[in-house]
């Protein structure tokens, strides 16, 4: 039943982000469900931003639920505990795994964890997602897992379409899955790994020693009111101890470290003598009935205290670089509606949602551009890929909204930064020849073409640009564009409306077809020839003779 | 291009030279100039119903497309625009050509191109999905991927001498072109002609490399579609060819079967850039009919112009 519960629950977070994660999702659809859900992101969020977040609402209800049912998400609901044990098979018999010595000391390792985070995001730095199941899991599926599952599943189509074709199956014939590229995959997959593998010490190494949600669960707990309880039938067989897979049951069967319990109930299922069960009390008669620890979180005061000092240096070490004061100076174009960047970086929970939605994949985490904080957030790599117009999705999908969600007028106007040219590397400039290019692909006419000593050469109208890098994109110098979109002008804003910003700062962004006038003497018309000439050059290829094969003897 | 002709026996293929050639002498009394022998079709109406009228008028479907055949459509579906802003074919224009390819018994409708933005997103904003929807047995597809291409030589050509075309055009029995009306700041237009870039693989090497004008009149020499279906309902007469721009409508459906003839009389129907042209002084126009692959005057061509 629980393993049904979780698969499902895996399968939905799959679905979610496989199928709806994408520029057509509606907008009623929270395809970042999981992540809104999860208290810690939220709690963290909000305390280094110090500002309270919309959508972190959201996670009240999982945190009401455990204060009434108990520590239940790890078991039932994580999707990252479904993959923990789904993949445990893959790791040999539980028996041969060795374990740690001292078990009850690495539990409060979570909990430091815990504190640690909480402490850091005080100060102002969000390292949650470091250790967040949920961004974690998103990450890996996003950097990893998506761009595998298209490679697969075109490989697949591949050796199927001789087959459609015969079949005359055209819509399976001619289907193909834009294969999406990440930065930073490599990375992501090594550290996922890492927590896979570390099933192999023992199982649920991840849940039991090291997952801060899990903590943060297993802390607000206690008021739960299922609570695994033993009757004397007990014959101390120890098949319970054996088989809990966080290892929340005592040496002493009867006792239960209750703050560790994920109520999965496999004791209850393996016992022969049916002596476990999960009822439903009211606290006191549990109290009085169970005995024993009921809740306490394992964490020292000295431990408390070292990890709060831990956060508060990490937020520091990270804090006072070169990389914080020219924050406002950096070089990344970030995507449209992104806050500010310093609270930008403080919101963003890195889950990585946004970069799997992109339509065109221009949106790609960070490693080191902005130091430290700013790892995995996303930026946009305009010389890949450029920002379409008509898509809106990656503020839709952001869980904390570091990424505003806009309707597609505003996002226009959510200014990312201007194209700017380099006129030694621009064919036009540098070499005379004749390039249309950016101008050509430029969808608000931000490009035009101007008589300067004597040569038509491209200019960009600033404030007609916004930065959406088609231009970047499509340049047919070789290496680094000859137009780049740098942050120059970008508009960022915590609240409030980007068109009437805009307006203020007298941008438009549509077109002004008069501005195209410009064109025509470099284009394929013949401005020369506006009347038509007395005499044509030429009599035209008379149409009574058959069109030869050859070209009929011009140029 | 599969093989329909039927075998004529030296008796029959006699005795109609004889009854035509005693026609010819006669003059041509009007009643005999079929519709077949106009060269362009210009239909002015709404998009769906000018376009019916407009293959009737060019002889109907069933003068290109015959039963069991294999049809591509080349529409515009280059951008992720709707139809309004002029950048893409009106997809009521497609679907009844489609649609009137089916009733023809076309085994097979596909209707094709390679966008410049987001195939999906281009699919999807620009109607056509939508306006398919309805019409089982017709695939609207953005090919996307170079698999989908095969390289073909271009004996003709003066820029190329080979070029990557998609398969399937080269495959399929008819190709039918239905490009959008719309200004170009490359080319000066962008009609049937430019429009069939949409068709081979590496066309950025046609704006960056070489004179473009020059390597679409080598495209036009290998790429002939046997019906060329301008949608000039709207045009984008400037900001082409993505837009936005300027986007009037002269209500126009204009078909033909000589795709210059076809490019060249829509560049009169309008001033483009606020100028006006005539199809000679397009250069790619000019291009392609100084290598003989169809009329640029306007004057020599045998026009029926009606209403739908």
């Amino acid at each position: 039943m629980r393993t049904f519960i979780q698969a499902l629950s895996l399968a939905l977070f799959s679905l979610l982000f496989f199928f709806f994660a994408n520029y057509k999702l509606p907008d009623w659809l929270p395809a970042d469900i999981y992540l809104r859900l999860d208290p810690l992101l939220g709690l963290s969020a909000i305390l280094s931003a110090r500002e309270w977040i919309g959508r972190a609402a959201w996670s009240l209800i999982l945190v009401g639920a455990t204060l009434i049912v108990g520590r239940f998400f790890c078991g039932y609901v994580c999707p990252m505990g479904a993959v923990i044990d789904f993949l445990d098979p893959l790791l040999g018999r539980k028996k041969d795994r060795a374990g740690l010595k001292k078990e009850t000391a690495w539990r409060k390792v979570k909990f430091f964890v815990l504190v640690l985070f909480l402490s850091s995001s005080l100060a102002g730095l969000t390292l949650a997602y470091l250790m967040d199941p949920l961004p974690l899991l998103t990450r890996f599926y996003t950097f990893f897992l998506y761009p595998l599952v298209v490679t697969v599943v075109n490989l697949f189509l591949d050796l199927l379409r001789p087959l459609a074709r015969a079949l005359g199956w055209m819509g399976l014939s001619y289907r193909h899955y834009t294969q999406p590229v990440f930065y930073m995959a490599l990375i992501t997959f090594l550290l996922f790994s890492g927590i896979i593998a570390l099933n192999r010490v023992t199982p649920r190494f991840w849940c039991r020693y090291l997952c801060p949600l899990g903590a943060f669960l297993s802390l607000i707990s206690p008021l739960g009111l299922f609570k695994r309880r033993v009757s004397p039938e007990c014959n101390e067989c120890l098949k319970c101890v054996k088989t809990c897979p966080m290892g929340a049951i005592e040496e002493d069967p009867k006792k239960t470290r209750l703050p560790e319990c994920i109520q999965c109930r496999s004791c209850s299922r393996v016992c022969p003598q049916q002596a476990v069960s999960f009822p439903a009390l009211p606290s006191t008669v549990r109290r009085r009935q169970l005995g024993g620890e009921y809740s306490r979180a394992d964490l020292s005061r000295r431990g408390f205290l070292y990890s709060c000092a831990g956060g508060l240096t990490a937020a520091f070490l990270t804090d006072r670089t070169p990389f914080t004061p020219v924050r406002g100076k950096h070089q990344l174009v970030r995507p449209p509606g992104a806050l500010p960047e310093d609270e930008f970086l403080r919101t963003c929970i890195r889950c990585g949602e946004c970069m799997k939605s992109c339509v065109t994949n221009t949106l790609q985490p960070c490693f080191w551009e902005s130091g430290l904080s700013g790892l995995w957030t996303p930026k946009m790599d305009l010389r890949f890929a450029a920002c379409e117009q008509n898509c809106n999705v990656c503020g839709k999908v952001c869980p904390t909204q570091a990424i505003r969600d806009l309707s597609l007028e505003e996002k226009t106007h959510a200014k990312v930064g201007t194209a700017i040219l380099l006129k030694e590397r621009c064919l036009v400039w540098s070499q005379d020849k004749l390039c249309l290019i950016c101008d050509e692909i430029c969808p608000y006419n931000a490009i035009v073409f101007r008589t300067i000593e004597g040569y038509r050469r491209p200019v960009v109208i600033a404030s007609k640009c916004n930065g959406c890098g088609f231009c970047e994109t499509r340049c047919p110098v070789g290496g680094t564009s000859a137009i780049v979109v740098v942050p120059d002008g970008e508009i960022r804003l915590k609240e409030g409306s980007y068109i009437k910003e805009a307006q203020k700062l007298q941008l438009e962004f549509k077109a002004d077809p008069g501005d195209d006038k410009f064109i025509l003497e470099s284009s394929g018309f013949k401005v020369g020839e506006k009347e038509p000439p007395a005499k044509p050059q030429r009599p035209a290829v008379p149409p009574e003779k058959a069109p030869g094969k050859k070209p009929a003897g011009f140029l | 291009m599969g093989k329909s002709e039927k075998s004529v026996t030296r008796r029959e293929f006699l005795k109609t030279a004889g009854v035509g050639l005693a026609v010819g002498m006669a003059g041509r009394p009007d009643w005999l100039a079929a519709k077949e022998d106009y060269d362009l079709a210009v239909i002015s109406g709404s998009p769906a119903a000018a376009t019916k009228k407009a293959l009737e008028a060019m002889g109907g479907i069933s003068r290109f497309v015959k039963k069991g055949q294999r049809v591509v459509l080349k529409p515009n579906m280059s951008f992720a625009n709707p139809p309004d802003r002029a950048s893409t074919t009106h997809p009521a224009v497609v679907v009844t050509v489609a649609r009137a390819c089916l009733e023809a018994g076309a085994e097979r409708v596909l209707v094709l191109d390679y966008p410049l933005r987001k195939g999906e997103l281009c699919l999807e904003r620009s109607g056509m999905l939508d306006a398919f929807q309805s019409l089982r047995g017709v695939h609207v597809l953005a090919l996307e991927e170079r698999k989908f291409f095969r390289e073909i030589r271009v004996p003709q050509g003066k820029i190329f001498d080979r070029m990557e075309v998609m398969t399937e055009v080269l495959e399929s029995h008819v190709l039918i072109n239905i490009p959008q009306a719309k200004s170009h700041s490359a080319t000066g237009v962008s009609l049937g002609l430019k429009g069939l870039m949409g068709v081979i693989w590496d066309r950025y090497s046609f704006h960056s490399k070489y004179d473009i004008d020059q390597a679409i009149a080598d495209l036009a020499t290998v790429i002939k579609p046997r019906l060329t279906i301008l949608d000039a309902t709207r045009a984008l007469v400037s900001g082409g060819p993505g837009g936005p721009g300027k986007v009037v409508k002269p209500n126009l459906i204009i078909a033909g079967t000589d795709p210059v003839a076809v490019d060249s009389y829509a560049v009169s129907i309008t001033p483009w850039y606020d100028q006006n042209f005539k199809g000679r002084q397009v250069k790619h126009l000019l291009a392609a009919h100084q290598r003989g692959l169809g009329k640029i005057d306007v004057e020599q061509l045998k026009i029926l112009k009606e209403k739908a």
